[in-house]
């Protein structure tokens, strides 16, 4: 190896270029643009005048921070669910009015005046969400109009009881604990918008209406087909957004005691843009309760900054609008091009070199030569099966496959010439196998592993493992399950071929060469899953050895297939049995002859084998030509192999024409046929194997009968 | 083409103008003064502004957009006008001065919704934040700026006088109707403005040019809000630059929609904008004429229109398969 | 750092003078000291009008001149930016805070607060419902009185008038129109049903918004005889109104503000306010610069104990009583000093 490879093979092994794109991949990153926004606005403040920034003026900053965050919470939920609430200011001005009407002139308890606020809030709340949820009017244009009649009532109210309001007959302890004390040198008004948040971050991830409300803003119509209640969840955002609004207003009327005409003028505004430079998307279904307390943060530093800086009269409005508006500008240009950037660094190649490619030519005397023995299998429902990645046959003999439209199809023994859905599941059935019990066991990608009894009943065995610690990607979700076999004790061992990437872009995968599979076993005597063998290059095909404590494994980019001891002396032990495949092995299924059949999706070319030792090229080719013309593995002809226990190639089948069996990912040997499957396959083939028992049947053989 | 827009035989448009109608006869059975050619006038009067502003809203609502700097480049520009004046500068270079920077700002707004993508909502705020910011820190001494340069008669004429017993406002304000309409029904751009509000993916691919467009549709905004403010500036001899810090853009963009131009685009013409300025002027004017105070008077104007828009969606009512996505 | 330069600077350059040999009068030095190095905070509704221009003169004059120094916060008529930077200007300790209030009610605790903290507090020309230490500013009541006097003057029936007038307030909750509103009833009830007040509308301060209420109410009343306003600022609206309708000559405006020369002089020499009730903002910055000069050095123990009124005297200016001292311009003012 020479030594500028030795180096490339380094520094691609070492240096972990697949994390950027995974952190872009994150969801939170979306925070990224607020928090940076945020770092910008406090530095380039700090530069200006350190004072702006202190601890201290940002403590005096926080009981109308409370205030902000509070009023853009409830915007950020009715955004969130793609409405707006123009009417936040003047609810607000509102509660103000009510606490201070209620309690200082009237003498009620400050509990009763504040209930009664809140109240208000939410009944303004509730006339915005009957008009807009249930009525279906346009949020903007009502909200608008429900800003203006309760801004006229304020005012109107306020004409006659503007000074009276402000003297208080009474004290409370409670009023003055709320309007003067700190606890641990915290305004208890800052602790409620903390808690606020809180409770709303968990309610927009963790429960039901916060789904909802994501699901309607991001999309009405599907949420309503999808039969959730859509005006309730739109009618209740804007409850919440009143009651929010009415809150902020008691704490302005505990920190100011004042009611006036400008009270709450204008706050609609700072909540709106607060929740977009936070990063809340106008018209719903992006945003989270960090981006508004980011945005609140922002706004108010930069508002707050503006005054004490004493800018001349209009600067303020001017600094303002400046920030603003870039703010903006970068989080529109980030939403948008998130997604490209994201395509352009996510895939990562890694180093590879493959041993050399033994020969397949005609003639050649390789155990790989070319042949034609598939030129004329049966074909079974051409056309009308789309898919089939994993034939399985029963021990009556009928014939089940998994489709792309997410169905299990049997077709009926013994001619196969009809067939039904067996059962519907929901994501593309890959690997395929029956447990002692009869039950049918699938890999479904996307899904996990399912078991699907006789009477047809779907249990969902296991769609989650054991998070690694050091992985960005959540790599407890099953992304990408793809094989699996069952050992005598019942465990079942199964294969997800990648983390890094979804079914529909699973050659992509073949690109980055790296191990970004791994091998899950799953105990359904206790539930429990674990990954037991990471880092695998796209482990694919699993059958259980005939010793019972070990199983055959292959590694699709790797070209090899391995043996994995779980059980007896050699537990937890690897061994390599074939290292140097011609081409991409699939599924490895059990032979009637004591050996394995395995599928070779694809082909080693000489072009692809060189372009894995060189990375660069590869990150390259990602980066600036179009993904229909990226060079992929040959995946458009393959043939199928059987070796025995140590490796050694005992038979070979090709379909030279290519006309029905190019490219295979799986058979399956029964009463002397093979039934041959492919993942992107009209059709499964059937093959006479010359000599083979016409009594063997798999299950024949995992219960010990059969070889 | 109004046929397939229309669902109910009662559209908005109809509602509000049967509101209008009805309260024009109450007031005008029941109130003497009402019946004045004097106060019809002055009614037409007060609201020309407003109605001029809302034809220059119309405009950037139906290219599916709003400009709520409408108001600022109204006060701004005009406050200029007059400083550049009393600092000596003939009149008719401080107005060609003011239509400049009221067009600039327009552009602005234009580039930032058309170019830089930013929702056009969030686009003309920060633009009115900003245009009130760089004016009123860099170009003006005062809030307030008075008129005191000697200009030619016919500035105050603008707002001030009156053709044929008609105020000039009023003219005006039909003037820019009829400009407005024959624009938007005859003019190419004018037609590919619908196109564009309608449905802006399905134009660009048609081959309309969105983005000169929208430039275009916000510095006619700009210049129709600059009219206002020279309008207003020339009755008043003075204009107060906090109007821009007001809740006035509020009340034109209901004056657009309520005479139901619809928020999303692509809908409604200047007739809208007329029937719903009669409503506003009729309303206003009635309540003052009955003394009614300032808050009540805006209650009841609201409540009225909160009335016309819940019965166009009963009569209309949205369809959830067909209602467009962030529609708000 | 700039501010701390200029204010070392400004120390310098009064310290000059006492190098040269200046006679102790007893006093001289001992004041000069008490203003040195202290801080002066000015928070008004907004900048950047005639009236806290106006104010602020004097303040800056002294600040260069006693080494004292000032911070200007501009809430830009926002209450609760205004509220906020107050509360800041506590958490900042200056010596005195000198507070415009833009409504009645909406400083009343940060003023008690201010004083707890121990800082001396003068609020300028616009009440508070709480007492500062000292107070500085028309008295609305009184200056309401003496409008509706005017107004009855010119169009009592028992002068020959109509006796219908209209008012046209500013901000409700502006002490102008709290106090302001009840003075102008009174006054017509005292009239005993010589003078009736037809139209009573607010137009926030905004001239705009009085030009549309203005024309109507003109057109609603052929025979009105008066119109009240509450700040020359707002008024011009109404005398836009008055000039169109062509009624200059029968609607007599009565307005009222700082007596700068471009909005009160100006508008009775061409006939648009009839009369003028001045509160004189420029004897006001002086009152201010004083008022500041005489609490730093003698700083209230327990501020706010012993509130003190200033109530700026009053100046009726008609075209009758108008001289060449009845208004100010601000760039003197600036120029020269109140």
């Amino acid at each position: 190896m020479s030594l500028r490879s030795t180096l490339s093979r380094l520094r691609y092994r070492y240096f972990p270029d697949h994390i950027l794109g995974e952190i872009l991949s994150k969801t939170w990153i979306d925070n990224a643009i607020p928090v940076a926004i945020l770092v910008l606005v406090l530095a380039g403040l700090g530069l200006w005048d350190g004072d702006l920034v202190s601890l201290r003026s940002l403590t005096g900053m926080a009981p109308q921070y409370a205030e902000t965050l509070l009023v853009t919470l409830g915007m950020v939920f009715v955004l969130l669910a793609g409405g707006i609430d123009l009417s936040v200011g003047s609810v607000f001005a509102l509660s103000n009015f009510i606490v201070l009407a209620l309690f200082n002139m009237l003498g009620l308890p400050i509990g009763v005046a504040i209930a009664a606020a809140i109240l208000a809030g939410g009944l303004v709340g509730a006339v915005n969400g009957v008009l807009i949820g249930y009525l279906k009017l346009r949020a903007f244009l009502t909200t608008l109009v429900t800003m203006i009649i309760v801004k006229s009532v304020v005012d109107l109210l306020l004409l006659s009881f503007a000074v009276r309001i402000a003297t208080p007959v009474t004290t409370s302890t409670f009023w003055d604990f709320l309007s003067f004390d700190t606890v641990f040198g915290i305004p208890p008004s800052i602790l409620f918008a903390i808690v606020c948040a809180v409770v709303g971050h968990i309610m927009l991830t963790r429960l039901r209406l916060g789904w909802r409300i994501l699901a309607v803003g991001g999309s009405r119509r599907s949420a309503y087909n999808a039969g959730l209640p859509v005006r309730r969840t739109i009618a209740l955002t804007y409850v919440m957004s009143g009651m929010l609004a009415a809150a902020a207003g008691v704490l302005y009327a505990a920190r100011l005691n004042a009611a006036g005409s400008d009270t709450g003028v204008g706050l609609e505004i700072v909540a709106v843009t607060a929740a977009v430079v936070g990063g809340n998307s106008l018209g719903g279904g992006r945003g989270s309760v960090t981006k508004a307390v980011l945005g609140a943060i922002i706004v108010l530093v930069v508002t707050n900054s503006v005054v004490r800086l004493g800018l001349p009269a209009g600067g303020n409005s001017l600094a303002l609008g400046v920030i603003l508006l870039l703010a903006v500008v970068i989080d529109v240009k980030w939403v948008k091009n998130r997604g490209k950037l994201l395509s352009s660094v996510y895939v990562s190649p890694a180093w590879m070199q493959l041993p050399a490619c033994p020969p397949t030519a005609e003639g050649s005397g390789s155990p790989y030569a070319l042949n034609d023995k598939l030129a004329d299998v049966q074909l079974i429902g051409l056309g009308e099966i789309d898919g089939p990645e994993d034939p399985i046959l029963d021990e009556a003999g009928n014939l089940y496959a998994g489709t792309r439209h997410g169905d299990i199809i049997r077709f009926h023994a013994p001619d196969f010439t009809t067939h039904e859905v067996f059962v519907h599941i929901g994501g593309h059935p890959l690997g395929l196998t029956f447990d002692r019990q009869g039950n049918l066991l699938a890999c479904v990608a996307g899904m996990g592993v399912y078991r699907i009894t006789p009477e047809r009943e779907i249990l969902r065995l296991t769609d989650q493992t054991n998070r690694s610690w050091l992985s960005v990607i959540d790599d407890s979700r099953m992304r990408l399950a793809d094989d699996l076999d069952v050992a005598p004790d019942g465990r079942i061992f199964f294969s997800e071929a990648t983390i890094r990437f979804d079914m529909s872009d699973w050659m992509v995968d073949a690109l980055e060469a790296r191990g970004n599979g791994r091998i899950i076993c799953h105990d359904p005597a206790t539930g429990r899953t674990r990954t037991i063998l990471p880092h695998l290059r796209f482990p694919n095909g699993i059958a259980m050895c005939r010793d019972g404590q070990s199983f055959l494994f292959a590694e699709t980019w790797g070209c090899s297939i391995s043996r994995y001891w779980f059980d007896g002396p050699r537990a937890g032990q690897v061994e390599v049995v074939v290292a140097d495949l011609p081409g991409y092995p699939d599924n490895i299924n059990r032979a009637s002859d004591g050996g394995y059949w395995v599928a070779l999706v694809g082909m080693r070319t000489p072009a692809f084998d060189l372009m894995l030792t060189n990375p660069a090229l590869r990150k390259r080719m990602v980066e600036r030509v179009a993904p229909d013309e990226w060079l992929f593995p040959n995946m458009n002809y393959g043939c199928v192999i059987r070796i025995d226990e140590t490796g050694r190639v005992t038979d070979c089948l090709w379909d030279r024409t290519g006309r029905n069996h190019p490219m295979i990912t799986s058979m399956r040997e029964h009463r002397g046929w093979l039934y041959l499957g492919g993942v992107s396959n009209n059709r499964i083939g059937r093959y006479r194997i010359p000599g083979a028992d016409p009594d063997w049947t798999a299950a024949a053989s995992y219960r010990g009968e059969a070889a | 083409m109004m046929a397939t827009r229309t669902r109910s035989p009662l559209s908005q448009e109809m509602i509000v103008a049967a509101i209008a109608a009805l309260l024009f006869m109450a007031f005008f059975l029941t109130q003497p003064v009402f019946r004045t050619t004097d106060n019809l006038l002055s009614l037409l009067q007060n609201v020309s502004i407003l109605g001029i502003l809302g034809l220059g809203m119309a405009l950037s609502i139906i290219g599916r957009g709003i400009d709520l700097s409408i108001v600022t480049v109204m006060a701004m520009s005009s406050a200029w006008v007059l400083q550049l004046a009393n600092s000596g500068l003939p009149l008719g270079l401080a107005l060609l001065a003011g239509l400049l920077l009221s067009i600039a700002v327009g552009l602005v707004n234009g580039a930032l919704i058309a170019f830089l993508e930013v929702p056009a909502i969030f686009a003309t705020l920060a633009v009115a934040t900003l245009n009130y910011g760089v004016v009123r820190t860099a170009l003006l001494d005062d809030n307030l700026v008075y008129l005191k340069a000697e200009v030619p008669g016919w500035f105050h004429a603008i707002g001030g006088g009156a053709l044929f017993g008609i105020p000039n406002p009023v003219l005006l304000f039909a003037l820019v109707c009829l400009l407005l309409h024959l624009f938007l029904r005859y003019d190419i751009a004018g037609r590919f403005l619908y196109a564009m509000g309608e449905n802006p993916a399905a134009a660009r691919i048609t081959g309309i040019a969105n983005r000169p467009l929208t430039l275009l549709q916000y510095a006619i905004c700009s210049v129709i809000g600059f009219g206002a403010g020279m309008i207003l500036a020339s009755t008043i001899g003075s204009v107060e630059t906090r109007i821009a810090r007001s809740t006035m853009v509020y009340d034109v963009i209901l004056v657009a929609v309520i005479g139901g131009i619809g928020l999303s685009g692509g809908k409604g013409g200047v007739r809208n904008v007329i029937i719903g300025t009669a409503l506003i002027g009729v309303l206003l004017n009635g309540m003052t004429i009955l003394n009614t105070p300032y808050t009540v008077q805006n209650i009841i104007k609201s409540v009225i229109l909160m009335l016309a828009i819940v019965a166009d969606s009963i009569l209309n009512p949205r369809d959830e398969q067909t209602s467009q996505q962030g529609d708000i | 750092m700039r501010k701390l330069l200029t204010t070392v600077l400004a120390g310098f350059l009064t310290a000059a003078p006492a190098l040269a040999e200046k006679p102790d009068d007893g006093l001289v030095f001992e004041s000069a000291a008490a203003l040195k190095g202290k801080t002066v905070a000015y928070l008004p509704i907004a900048m950047g009008f005639d009236l806290t221009e106006a104010w602020v003169t004097g303040l800056k004059k002294d600040a260069e001149t006693w080494g004292y120094e000032l911070t200007i916060r501009d809430p830009n008529w926002s209450v609760d930016a205004g509220a906020q930077a107050f509360a800041q200007l506590i958490q900042e300790q200056p010596d005195v805070i000198v507070v415009h209030p833009p409504e009645i009610q909406a400083y009343a605790r940060l003023i008690q607060q201010a004083e707890r903290a121990g800082i001396a507090v003068v609020v300028v020309s616009l009440k508070a419902s709480t007492n500062a230490d000292y107070f500085i500013g028309p008295d609305w009541y009184d200056m309401a009185v003496a409008q509706t006097k005017s107004v009855i003057e010119m169009c009592g029936k028992s002068k020959g008038g109509s006796g219908k007038i209209a008012v046209m307030q500013g901000v409700l909750t502006n002490p102008t129109s709290q106090y302001g509103i009840q003075a102008i009833e009174a006054t017509v009830a005292e009239s005993g049903g010589d003078i009736e007040i037809v139209s009573n509308q607010a137009a926030d301060w905004d001239a705009s918004k009085a030009h549309a209420i203005a024309t109507t109410v003109l057109q609603a009343n052929p025979d009105l005889c008066g119109y009240v306003g509450m700040w020359d600022n707002m008024d011009v609206g109404i005398a836009a109104a008055i000039r169109e309708a062509g009624k200059q000559d029968t609607v007599k405006l009565v307005s009222s503000g700082g007596g700068n020369r471009d909005s009160a002089c100006a508008n009775i020499e061409n006939g648009n306010f009839a009369t003028y009730i001045s509160y004189d903002a420029a004897a006001q910055a002086r009152d201010l610069m004083m008022v500041v000069r005489s609490v730093l050095q003698n700083p209230p123990e327990e501020p706010g104990a012993h509130p003190v009124a200033l109530y700026t005297p009053l100046r009726s200016i008609d075209k009758a009583t108008m001289h060449s001292g009845s208004c100010w311009s601000l760039d003197t003012l600036q120029a020269y000093g109140p």
